[in-house]
């Protein structure tokens, strides 16, 4: 049987930093993570596992996150823009970056992957689950799970390449 | 220090190949403040994965989602041991009807059976003598006996009370 405090409440830092992965925003997250918890609480004779309600509260947060940004780019209100305005305009060489500015710098490369990748490299990367669970979680195949975050890894690698090419 | 070591490493986390054992190696290799520079570079990356991990909700989150949620937990816990308990209640309930019902039962046969014998039927009385006189005298003589015997009795406690003074 399902208990709030032991299997719903502990997933709410995770399903907030996988919400803030997607909107850029923390009020908003914030938000999703009340309205996902209250949700699954709802539903809760639904699921026999720990690992059911988990799946089940990041499928739904993931579809409110994309819902919110979906309506925020109808409504052509831009994301925080500070966060990435804030690298690109840096001419400076990455070698004289302050340490803070080049961890702005890869959360840009984060948030700029696609959504697929970006949160397949927030649960494994971020949360460090194994490529079996992800695969439960999103409901895809363990293969689709490693192409996935193969190719979010090699783009940002790619990244790290042009900095010995180019500096920056 | 060979470095050889988190070198192969690196390699594997780019092509995916890393148990996530070995990515939290990785992430703990860039605590040290000095790595050679050709792995520098990839510090902000391990230190931004492992900083990420921090982030949480405020404090009084779990406040207010307790609070929103709180009315249906106590609401589901009461509906639950109703539930749970349902059977043993119709179990109750129906001893307890059937004891009532044993009870009424037998205290109605046990009224009808004490009214019979508690009657008392003075036509099957036979008198002992034929002579009331007589009678009447030797009850007198036999309560006058018994009147005697409880004073006599009195008396003997009121000296055994005085002797133990």
């Amino acid at each position: 049987m399902i208990n709030f405090r032991d299997d719903v409440l502990p997933l709410k830092n995770r399903l907030y930093r996988l919400a803030l992965r997607i909107t850029a925003h923390t009020g908003e997250s914030e938000d999703i993570v009340q309205e996902t918890i209250i949700k699954a609480w709802n539903h809760r004779n639904e699921f026999e596992t720990s690992l059911a309600v988990e799946a089940f509260c990041i499928t739904a947060c993931r579809n409110m996150a994309l819902d919110c940004i979906a309506k925020k780019e109808r409504q052509n209100i831009p994301l925080d823009n500070s966060i990435y305005d804030q690298v690109d305009n840096a001419a400076t060489p990455f070698q004289t970056l302050s340490h803070e500015d080049r961890k702005e710098w890869v959360h840009k490369l984060f948030q700029h992957l696609p959504e697929k990748q970006r949160i397949i490299m927030q649960l494994r990367d971020i949360e460090g689950k194994p490529y079996k669970e992800i695969a439960k979680l999103l409901q895809i195949s363990e293969e689709q799970v490693k192409v996935t975050l193969f190719r979010a890894r090699q783009r940002i690698r790619n990244e790290f390449e042009k900095i010995d090419h180019y500096g920056l | 220090m060979d470095y050889k070591y988190i070198e192969q490493l690196l390699e594997r986390y780019w092509e995916c190949k890393t148990t996530p054992e070995e990515e939290k190696l990785l992430q703990d290799f860039y605590l040290q403040p000095h790595v050679p520079n050709n792995l520098e570079k990839y510090r902000c990356l391990f230190d931004y994965e492992r900083e990420e991990k921090d982030i949480c909700l405020d404090s009084d989150f779990d406040e207010r989602i307790l609070h929103e949620v709180g009315e249906t937990i106590v609401e589901a816990k009461h509906n639950n041991l109703f539930f749970r308990l349902y059977p043993i209640y119709r179990a109750v309930a129906i001893v307890a009807i059937v004891f009532t019902l044993g009870m009424a039962a037998q205290h109605s046969f046990s009224t009808e059976k004490d009214s019979s014998e508690t009657t008392i039927n003075y036509a099957s009385y036979k008198d002992t003598y034929t002579d009331p006189q007589v009678a009447y005298e030797q009850v007198a003589s036999a309560l006058k006996e018994v009147s005697e015997g409880l004073r006599d009795a009195g008396l003997q406690t009121e000296d055994t009370i005085n002797i133990k003074k």
